[in-house]
């Protein structure tokens, strides 16, 4: 990782920008139902304990390129992204199939609520870390 | 908010139709002025969601990936909305086939 921010730096013109933009695995993301008046959360989802040695090696990188003075940190920012979903059923296969995430929710409402609601809309909302830094 | 509704149950979606709109994600940045008139390189471009996100506003923008179907996909979305100053090309981020100083605006979304 640290090799390709070496070669961004070196294609990047003086003064340029180098944008880092992930999942942050810092912050958990969540199930949310769609009400029409507003989000009810349903259930926690962690980051894959499998994926957090890769974002911990990447938060490593950027420190270690800020270190040489090779960039110059801006300041970290994060933003919510929600994925749609069409019922819990959807919601389900995306957790089987992810490889960021652990495989199923902690959910926060029980059995009989979940089937209550299955065909309602869903989103799982999950927070992007991104910064900007100056090529020095 | 990325208004594609996600069914999965096993067909295989694109990554980026999973991943914030281009227009979302520069908005969340600062706007198109973070990207206007700059020569831009988008490393693990994919399918080129951000990248074609940015060409309106930029004056060049390279997408790079290692996955040639998902650069020649990128490509094809590029000549569909005519974007002339959108390029893509195969490779990977530790060997960056491009002169010293070529970019203005390296973009590393969801690739390091």
């Amino acid at each position: 990782m640290v090799d390709a921010l070496h070669e961004v730096h070196r294609v990047l013109a003086p003064r340029g920008t180098l944008v880092d933009a992930r999942p942050d695995s810092r912050v958990l993301a969540y199930v949310e139902q769609v009400r029409a008046q507003g989000h009810r959360r349903v259930g926690v989802i962690r980051t894959s304990s499998r994926e957090l040695p890769n974002d911990r090696a990447s938060d490593r990188a950027i420190a270690t390129v800020a270190r040489e003075r090779s960039f110059r940190r801006r300041g970290t920012h994060r933003f919510w992204h929600m994925v749609p979903f069409e019922g819990l059923d959807a919601v389900r296969a995306y957790l089987a199939n992810h490889l960021r995430f652990e495989k199923r929710a902690r959910w926060t409402v029980d059995a009989a609520e979940r089937r209550r609601i299955r065909g309602e809309r869903f989103v799982i909302r999950r927070a992007v870390r991104w910064e900007l830094l100056d090529k020095i | 908010m990325n208004t594609k509704v996600a069914h999965i149950l096993g067909s295989q979606i694109p990554a980026s139709v999973l991943r914030p709109d281009a227009a979302d994600e520069l908005a969340e940045w600062g706007g198109p002025n973070v990207v206007r008139g700059k020569r831009v390189l988008d490393v693990g471009c994919g399918d080129g969601r951000l990248a074609l996100g940015a060409a309106p506003y930029a004056r060049e923008v390279v997408g790079l990936d290692p996955d040639d179907q998902l650069i020649k996909t990128a490509t094809a979305k590029a000549s569909q909305q005519g974007l002339s100053n959108a390029r893509f090309v195969v490779g990977a981020g530790q060997e960056l086939p491009f002169d010293d100083s070529a970019f203005d605006l390296v973009i590393l979304s969801w690739a390091l």
